[in-house]
């Protein structure tokens, strides 16, 4: 009895290291295999060596909104994925949520809005989003070619739904890339991100 | 969600959305002396307040930002939480007339799935300090104080708005010998004057310590605090979701906060809102470092809970669960009434130690867990199929061995329960060991609340009370070792005892398709079939005890068949093992009453309606939770109650380890089941905690309470109505 109480004791302890595995800056980011919109398998570790940007997408919320209405996000995810960055939009919305899309439908958004992505991952069950601990739409994350977090957080520092204040804004996830690809370390790593909540299923 | 609510909340999002951009109002020009008109936006009416009826030089006045919401939407607090905004204004005011910044009242915490928001429901008015200098001139007859205001509103969807507010006063140069209020406005700014958050008293004082996981606040507010919620100003500092766990000081309170995941470096201060149970809120600017007088508990509490969980653990005694190793401490009595007195109290002692050894080995490893951060409950050694089938085959192979199979103490004397039933100090010491192991799963009546208290608070308030738990649960046999007149009323041994040992076999296996049963809920039908040939494995190696008592091989065949009678069904749950959603025992009970699966956010929602909530808190493997649904709960007449009593159903089932359920339970300050709450429909009441032994007489108090209080305040909002609005 007192042998298996260890066990059980280890076992759990284990089990909480795992489950506390935070997102940290810093920190590898946490694997993942997602579906895309064309029915593709997007494995996180299959683009070590290639820069990785994760966009957390809403297309009814005002921020993201803001962002798609502006050009802004299609004209970073050209800028950057011409450099060989790997971005992958990511829908969190729960099916019934605001934001949740079809793969037909988000065809056809990205086509009527001109995206480019790399993909469009579909995670109406959330797993991406609560591995990554996602909060917001829009909600960034920039992982190097070694699969590190170099960056988390807001997209700029202007949290408005106002698209007149984008020309004025500080783009952070240009600003991390840049940086990183000078071999530069990140000035800011890490900000609060704003926009509307995550859709997640359950509420 | 059915379908119809579905498009009518989409197509309320997209109509939203237009008409949110179109909030733009033309600002009337009122009379001067006339509160401001407010303006309707999406979910909400926004209106600028400026209590005087005259602007003139040297005036300093409060105006302030009024929000009328819609029932469940918000707007946001100045730190907005994980998501959201807070509402500001950009002013257009006179020459010589200047505006301060915005102030917010005292939020409350909006939790919305993982994330948690700080912003404000019904109404809020947030109050603007407003300077006219000397030099002021008015242009004309009147003085406008206008401004654009931007907002989000957020119910489930986010919606920006907008609008230009004006109010037009009478402009004086001079100051006016009787200085005229707009009534309306005037009472409005009166009235929320006393929601705005205010500074520690003189003799209050807060400190902060970082720790490995966050941060320890202590905050002297001059009384004992037993209910408090801190809100940082400053964002990326906490997790906003994490829960706060408090510690009454004797004159403040201390609370652990969790840190956000990316900070690097301790804040030099925390700049914070601490709100009390009582509604009182001060802000602070707490610095690095401890307060000496920390440590002091309310001692009286402490005493209390204690005094809680002795009871709590004599009345264990008398739980179902505990009933069979009741008969297994009875037999040991029986056989030691013949021996002489202080050998007998010599093995009420070692039996008391090993209840104590038991539970703190338990508190060794609560505190291992929770120091890991894992919001673990108590009966959590149930939630694990392959401690299920150890225990399903132990119990088995003692029930066997009790039926007259064959004779532990002749063979295994060291194995398993055997060693419960070995004579003995080894055996009383396992005898008390295994009474705790049993007793687990049901928490008694003041059980609960003693542990949700332990586990709150320090180490060694842990330690005391578990200690006293285990002094409860072995202080009727150690009274009755220490006290000869009692044990003759025990029976003479005699051959009777071997029939007693046989009979207690029943109950045994009693436990045990007890056990099988929630071993079948947690693991599935396909580890079933592993876990009952394992049951004809230890058949077979009692078998083989019984037919060859004593002799080697038959003892060494014995232990491999034994071996592999554990090794299969701890495999059965590896590798055939279904984690099934655990909705076991959501199901609609007898009379149609639909108990829906539990999730904070629902709950949420019903309140948000109006609606209060009953939570059953239960798991398959609580005994006590089936006998409160199946002889209360489910009986007709209650059932009816329910139904007819407008009150949400809500079934948490914890037989599967839920990390939601565990800390929900904390947040009552509980952690185990039964728990039974009511939540009222208002969300500034607390919870209302039921006794863990329901009668249908306490349900219906309970309910009538319910009601009672929903009439009683009919409004949802942070504070009601103001007497005369003037609108």
């Amino acid at each position: 009895m007192k042998s298996y109480r260890r066990i059980l004791v280890v076992a759990f302890a284990l089990l909480t290291t795992l489950s506390l595995q935070a997102i940290r800056v810093g920190d590898a980011a946490p694997d993942f295999t997602g579906t895309d919109s064309h029915g593709q398998t997007h494995k996180l570790s299959e683009y070590k060596g290639k820069y990785v940007v994760l966009e957390w997408t809403n297309n009814g919320c005002p921020y993201t909104i803001k962002h798609y209405s502006s050009g802004n996000m299609q004209s970073l995810q050209k800028q950057w994925t011409a450099k060989g960055v790997v971005w992958l939009t990511i829908l969190s919305s729960a099916q019934g949520g605001q934001g949740y899309m079809t793969a037909t439908q988000e065809n056809a958004y990205i086509a009527k809005v001109h995206a480019d992505p790399t993909a469009a991952l579909l995670d109406p069950n959330g797993d991406i989003g609560h591995l990554y601990a996602a909060k917001t739409t829009p909600h960034m994350f920039v992982i190097d070619p070694s699969g590190k977090l170099i960056y988390d957080g807001a997209i700029d520092d202007h949290p408005t739904t106002d698209t007149a204040d984008i020309p004025a804004s500080k783009n952070y996830v240009s600003a991390a890339l840049a940086e990183a690809m000078a071999g530069q370390a990140v000035a800011t790593a890490y900000t609060r991100p704003y926009g509307c909540s995550v859709k997640y299923w359950g509420y | 969600m059915n379908v119809t609510a579905m498009a009518a909340r989409f197509l309320t999002s997209v109509l939203s959305l237009l008409l949110g951009s179109a909030a733009w109002a033309a600002p009337a020009a009122p009379a001067a002396g006339i509160a401001a008109p407010s303006v309707t936006a999406t979910h909400l009416t926004v209106q600028l307040v400026v209590p005087p009826a005259q602007i003139y030089p040297g005036q300093s006045f409060t105006a302030g930002l009024y929000f009328k919401l819609d029932p469940g939407w918000h707007v946001y607090w100045t730190n907005a939480g994980d998501s959201g905004e807070a509402p500001s204004i950009k002013w257009n005011l006179p020459a010589d007339v200047t505006a301060g910044a915005m102030q917010f009242p005292v939020p409350k915490r909006l939790p919305l799935g993982p994330l948690v928001d700080f912003g404000y429901e019904g109404e809020v008015l947030f109050p603007i300090p407003v300077q006219v200098a000397s030099s002021f001139k008015p242009t004309g007859q009147n003085a406008t104080l206008g401004g654009k205001v931007t907002w989000l509103v957020c119910r489930e969807v986010c919606i920006p708005g907008h609008a230009d507010l004006a109010v037009t006063r009478t402009g004086a140069a001079t100051p006016p010998a009787t200085p005229a209020n707009v009534d309306a406005d005037a009472q409005l700014i009166q009235h929320f004057q006393s929601t705005l958050p205010k500074p520690l008293p003189s003799s209050g004082q807060a400190k902060f310590e970082s720790t490995a996981k966050g941060l320890t606040l202590a905050v002297i507010t001059g009384s004992k605090e037993t209910s408090a919620q801190f809100f940082p100003f400053d964002q990326n500092i906490l997790a906003n979701a994490a829960p706060q766990t408090l510690t009454p000081l004797k004159n403040g309170v201390q609370i652990s906060l969790v840190k956000d995941d990316n900070l690097t470096t301790a804040p030099k201060e925390l700049h914070g809102l601490l709100v009390l149970g009582d509604g009182r809120a001060y802000e602070f600017h707490a610095t690095p470092g401890t307060i000496a007088s920390t440590s002091t508990a309310g001692s009286q509490g402490l005493l209390g809970i204690i005094l809680f969980a002795f009871v709590g653990g004599a009345i264990l005694n008398l739980m179902p669960c505990v009933f069979p190793v009741l008969f297994i401490k009875g037999l040991a009595l029986v056989q030691s009434s013949s021996e002489e007195r202080g050998k007998m109290r010599r093995h009420g002692l070692v039996y008391t130690l090993g209840i104590l050894a038991s539970f703190w080995a338990v508190v060794a490893a609560l505190l291992i867990l929770r120091g890991a951060g894992h919001q673990l409950g108590w009966g959590f050694q149930f939630q694990s199929p392959a401690f299920l089938a150890l225990m399903a085959l132990l119990l088995f192979f003692l029930g066997l061995s009790l039926a007259g199979q064959f004779e532990i103490g002749l063979t295994l004397t060291s194995a398993g329960s055997g060693l419960a039933q070995k004579s003995g100090y080894a055996g009383s010491f396992f005898t008390g060991v295994l009474a705790v192991i049993v007793a687990t799963p049901c928490t008694a009546p003041f059980m609960g609340a003693a542990i949700g208290y332990a586990l709150a608070n320090s180490a060694v308030i842990t330690f005391a009370v578990f200690t006293s738990l285990a002094l409860g649960l072995a202080a009727p046999y150690l009274l009755l070792a220490f006290n000869p007149a009692w044990s003759r009323v025990l029976p003479r041994p005699g051959a009777w005892m071997e029939v007693l040992k046989q009979a207690v076999s029943i109950p045994i296996f009693g436990t045990v398709i007890w056990l099988v049963w929630v071993f079948n809920q947690t693991a599935g039908p396909s580890a079933l079939v592993g876990l009952l040939s394992a049951f004809l494995l230890l058949a077979i190696a009692g078998w083989i005890l019984g037919r060859w008592p004593a002799k080697a091989p038959a003892t060494f065949a014995a232990a491999i068949v034994l071996l592999l009678a554990i090794a299969v069904p701890v495999l059965a749950v590896e590798k055939l093992g279904t984690p099934e959603v655990a909705t076991a025992t959501t199901k609609a009970g007898a009379a149609g009453t639909q108990w829906e699966p539990f999730t904070p956010e629902l709950v949420a929602k019903y309140r948000a309606e109006g609606k209060p909530v009953f939570v059953d808190f239960t798991a398959s493997w609580c005994l006590s939770c089936q006998v409160n649904e199946r002889v209360v709960l489910d009986r007709p007449e209650v059932q009816q109650r329910l139904a007819s009593s407008g009150v949400a159903l809500i079934r948490a089932d914890w037989t599967r380890h839920d990390e939601v359920i565990a800390q929900t339970l904390a947040g009552l300050g509980r952690s185990g089941v039964p728990t039974y709450a009511f939540y009222p429909a208002d969300t500034n009441k607390q919870p209302q905690l039921l006794p863990e032994v329901l009668t249908p007489g306490i349900v219906f108090n309970a309910l009538d309470a319910v009601k009672n209080s929903g009439q009683s305040s009919g409004l949802r909002a942070q504070v009601s109505e103001p007497a005369s609005p003037g609108r």
